[in-house]
């Protein structure tokens, strides 16, 4: 738990003031692309980490709402010409309400049988989206009508204002963790993801609990699709409920530490910069050597610090 | 109209027992080390280079290089377990999960990187042709393969009914913690877990090899119906994963005949989610969670 | 949280902005000490296209290295192309990532790109934003849908395919009875509406006509459903791995059916490679083929030398496009890419690389559609590709199989 000492005011405060910045000193177009990623997949990793990291309850189907959320805000802007950022608070309670059957399907399994019935839902929704061409343009996808600068409509002709879109978002979802964290629903939330049982033998609401977080974790989610989609101007069904989305989003906050609060942030930054470089430097030498090379530090992280980038801090600190 | 159905469970069949051979060796792994295998298919591609490998080279038949291909992926799946499963034991299931994710996604790039990625396929005198009676076909090559995928399933059954590792095996995967009070020492079952598990993957791969073409992503397309089969079946049962192999091979086909072409894999989706929503445990249900 | 573990997080998170920040700048910009003339093109080489990008990434360098071997772009004092490869990963995302990257790391005049229509969608979304143009032989109709102005397609459409297939089937057969098939992602969409639209109008009767999941573990039940739906005639329009395995489970059935494939995976080398004898008879239809033009089969030979393999469609196309794009340079003589596009709108070329299209003459409207575009017919006759569609294009005869 974070005691908001002053010290960590002053860090907080610190790094605000940095990422605030950050935009206007970094002249590299794609420079910012690649901080626009990162901010993302720090947000979809820390809404994830609410629903994994602390409750343990390990989704690989995550995109499920990621992409509901997407097509809710495309819908409404192309179909009624209504604002996306209506439509991305409207996708929001498109997935959260999503959350409550793929919740209430999945949560009669547990551990990985709950992982695979997650990626088969999330699969079902692909494959209903890439179906039904007259609901949802189908399998072609559509583009974003050019709106040109429309900041009413979320389109800019620059990055800097998605970067302080996603930025925001990404403040917003890490102080609702902070805040959960230091609240008896965290204290639950911690408890059932230790030991389930336990933690329904001592009186806590295991399925409500499950339910309210996984409800919360998918408003968050349907977020990031609603945005996502604005940015790279275009949707179809492989992209909008893309696995790498639901993977990259658990992956994030192993690699930096499920469970803490900085760790989906930490881990994002770790990995999408590694990408961006081995993108960079081996893009086009030899195929599937970028990838494996990614796959490799993968593993070693996993086998060397399961706990991730955070867990190995905290428990430099215990030694301390 | 009958032919059409009875080709079309005939069809299921004959495919399903390849989604068997992949199942089984996926519920193994999970029943017995209790981790989920997300790189299985990659073994089944790897055992379809070999046997491609074989048969370029040295003209060895893709039914043959079975004998080939289960030995070394025993090995393979031993070392596996000793150099990398084995370090992330006991912790909980997001490394484990992603470890094996991490190994699928290395050993698709390296395919990629040392066979690249055209397509290879084997013709033998067998491959394209068929039985036909009644209305109906059979083609030599899935027939072949599906009675091997049978035999094997078989003799695996039999391992693990009436040999002492077998019973090792399958009371490990009951009750960790009681086996290993009883003296059985659970890395060397892991190992021969993953071993055969592994060997089954190649075997798949190698009966493949005679009728579908090999390249660095197929493993992706087989690994899903073998989860869904596993989850079916009930995680961790040998028996259940075979027959919900066969039984979503017949579904997935019946459904691209009568439901939509494309519905084959939502069918098997649904059946799934059906199965999770009414019967979590699975057909065989009775496994403890 | 101690001071200590703040201040490692803060100095991560730098560093990582940092890192890759100097990490670009440190990336040589390829080229020769001349001011080269930078050309982006943006391929999937690895994922699930990578082999038919593979191709066209040696098509691409191949056509640069034909135009700076002849001279460069003289009105630019010789200067050469250089070509700046980029790998979308058969992913939409990274495309997004890397066109962006192209341009803004590179002074680019001119694109080409991306194989597949969803890639290439996004690929020009960005491009115009970023002013730059676009030239593709993707062939979704939705490219030169959305108004946009830097998007250049000098082949035939999905539309006209679909029109072309229907036609030709009545070459194997006068009373065609078709069963369409394709996969349920972009490509097989765009082409079988085409399809469906134009069958009436055709005189083709359509009796099966159904999407199916692409990269299926088993051919046999479609074409069960096939067998029972009496067709005569099949179209599938297929990716590779999916079409080894339907044209072998036709022999497999013992099935007596004529075969038109459309294109993509269909019509590379690698298809007769993996069916063999399988694939003769079988038709397609293609945006261009290495027979169409005495300049395609030197290209064709010239591909061989490389990498021993015909010259398959799109990079054939390719290698045109990158002629067109030198042609709009000679005449704009700028690297500024907004005259290069004006150029490009400009274009009327009936000679020549750069015309190497079917009907030989390549200028572009206001959508940037070419006017005389049109696919051609072909035909798999003893390992190789021949044009047998429309007769005006026609350089073999049909193999009645």
């Amino acid at each position: 738990m974070h005691k908001l000492i002053p010290s960590y005011k002053i860090f907080i405060g610190l790094l605000l003031i940095l990422m605030v910045l950050l935009p206007f000193v970094i002249t590299s177009s794609f420079a910012l692309e690649i901080l626009v990623r990162i901010l993302l997949f720090a947000f979809i990793g820390t809404s994830w980490n609410l629903l994994g990291g602390y409750a343990k309850q390990l989704s690989l189907g995550h995109v499920a709402f990621f992409g509901l959320g997407a097509y809710t805000s495309t819908l409404m802007e192309i179909n009624y010409g209504i604002s996306p950022w209506i439509g991305m608070l409207v996708g929001g309670l498109v997935g959260m309400s999503a959350s409550l059957p793929i919740g209430w399907l999945c949560f009669r399994l547990k551990g990985p049988y709950f992982t695979i019935s997650t990626i088969a839902t999330a699969n079902v929704l692909m494959l209903i989206f890439l179906k039904f061409r007259d609901f949802a343009w189908g399998a072609e996808g559509t583009t974003i009508p050019n709106l040109g600068h429309a900041p009413l409509m979320m389109q800019f002709e620059t990055k800097t204002p998605y970067y302080f879109i996603v930025l925001g978002l990404l403040i917003v979802s890490l102080a609702i963790t902070a805040w959960i964290e230091r609240s008896r629903i965290g204290y639950y939330l911690i408890a059932l993801g230790e030991d389930e049982d336990a933690a329904e033998a001592s009186g806590v609401d295991v399925v409500k609990v499950k339910r309210n977080i996984y409800m919360l974790s998918a408003f968050l989610t349907a977020l990031a699709g609603t945005f996502y989609t604005q940015y790279i101007y275009f949707i179809d069904p492989q992209t909008a409920f893309s696995f790498n989305v639901s993977i990259e989003a658990a992956l994030v906050s192993i690699v930096g530490g499920i469970g803490t609060l900085w760790g989906p942030v930490i881990g994002t930054v770790l990995l999408e910069t590694s990408t961006a470089l081995l993108q960079s430097y081996l893009g086009n030498s030899i195929g599937g050597i970028q990838l494996t090379v990614y796959s490799l530090i993968l593993m070693a992280v996993i086998l060397i610090r399961p706990t991730g980038i955070v867990g190995y801090f905290k428990e430099i600190k215990a030694k301390v | 109209m009958l032919e059409t159905v009875m080709q079309a469970v005939i069809n299921g069949l004959l495919i399903g027992g390849i989604y068997a051979l992949v199942s089984i060796g996926v519920t193994l792994i999970f029943g017995v080390v209790k981790i989920v295998n997300f790189a299985q298919g990659e073994f089944v591609m790897i055992g379809m280079y070999l046997s491609y490998y074989l048969s370029s080279q040295f003209n060895i038949d893709p039914v043959v290089s079975v004998l080939f291909s289960m030995p070394i992926l025993f090995v393979v799946g031993v070392l596996i377990q000793h150099y990398l499963i084995r370090r992330v034991l006991g912790l909980n299931d997001l490394p484990q999960i992603f470890l094996t994710f991490a190994l699928s996604l290395l050993i698709i790039n390296l395919s990629l990187m040392f066979f690249t990625a055209n397509y290879r396929t084997i013709h033998t005198w067998y491959s394209d042709e068929a039985f036909h009676f009644w209305g109906v076909y059979i083609p030599y090559a899935k027939l072949i393969a599906f009675v091997l995928a049978m035999i094997l399933s078989g003799i695996l059954w039999l391992f693990l009914k009436t040999t002492d590792l077998g019973k090792a095996m399958r009371a490990a995967s009951q009750n960790r913690d009681v086996a290993q009070l009883m003296g059985i020492n659970p890395n060397r079952v892991f190992a021969v877990a993953l071993g055969i598990a592994l060997a089954l993957a190649g075997a798949a791969g190698s009966l493949l090899m005679s009728f579908y073409p090999a390249y660095p992503l197929v493993g992706q397309v087989f690994v899903l119906m073998a989860f869904v089969a596993v989850v079916l079946g009930t995680l961790g049962n040998v028996l259940g994963a075979l027959v919900a192999s066969l039984l979503m091979g017949i579904a997935e086909s019946l459904g691209i005949q009568f439901i939509g072409a494309d519905s084959g894999l939502i069918v098997v989706f649904i059946l799934l989610l059906a199965t999770l929503a009414l019967k979590p445990s699975g057909l065989a249900g009775g496994w403890r969670k | 949280m101690t001071e200590l573990s703040q201040n490692r997080r803060k100095i991560i998170k730098a560093t990582g902005s940092a890192f890759f920040a100097s990490g670009l700048s440190a990336i040589p910009l390829r080229g020769y000490a001349a001011d080269p003339v930078n050309i982006g093109a943006l391929y999937p080489v690895t994922g699930s296209m990578a082999q038919i990008g593979t191709g066209c990434v040696a098509a691409a360098k191949l056509a640069v290295n034909m135009i700076n071997d002849a001279g460069g772009i003289k009105s630019l004092g010789g200067a050469k192309l250089n070509l700046i490869i980029s790998d979308v990963q058969s992913d939409t995302t990274v495309t997004r990532t890397e066109t962006d990257r192209l341009i803004t790391s590179n002074k680019l005049s001119a694109i080409h790109g991306c194989y597949a229509s969803a890639l290439t969608l996004i690929a020009c979304e960005v491009a115009e934003r970023a002013k730059v143009p676009l030239i593709t032989g993707s062939s979704s109709d939705m490219l030169n849908k959305g108004g946009r102005s830097y998007t250049f397609t000098p082949f035939a459409r999905a539309s006209q395919f679909a029109q072309t297939q229907l036609q030709m089937s009545r070459l194997a057969t006068d009373k065609p009875k078709v069963a369409v098939i394709f996969e349920n992602t972009a490509f097989g969409t765009a082409t079988s509406n085409g399809v469906k639209e134009l069958a009436a109008s055709e005189g083709v009767e359509i009796v099966m006509f159904e999407p199916y999941s692409a990269g299926f573990t088993d051919a046999a039940p479609l074409l069960n459903k096939v067998k029972a739906s009496g067709a005569n005639t099949l179209f599938s329009l297929s990716y590779l791995n999916d079409l080894i395995l339907i044209v072998r489970s036709i022999r497999q059935m013992g099935l007596n059916i004529a075969v038109n494939a459309g294109s993509g995976g269909f019509v590379m080398p690698d298809f007769y490679k993996n069916v063999g004898k399988l694939a003769d008879g079988l038709q397609g239809v293609t945006h261009w083929n290495h027979d169409i033009s005495p300049e395609s089969q030197k290209c064709n030979e010239e591909f061989k030398k490389i990498t021993g393999e015909f010259l398959f469609e799109y990079g054939g196309g390719l290698i045109a496009q990158t002629y067109m794009l030198a042609d709009a340079l000679e005449r704009c003589a700028s690297r500024d890419p907004q005259k290069v596009r004006e150029a490009l709108s400009t274009l009327d070329v009936s000679s020549g690389y750069a015309a190497m299209a079917p009907g030989g003459r390549v200028k572009f409207g206001p959508d940037g559609k070419n006017i005389y575009g049109r696919p051609v017919g072909v035909q798999w006759q003893n390992g190789d590709l021949a044009s047998i569609y429309p007769k005006d294009f026609a350089k073999a005869s049909v193999l009645k199989s």
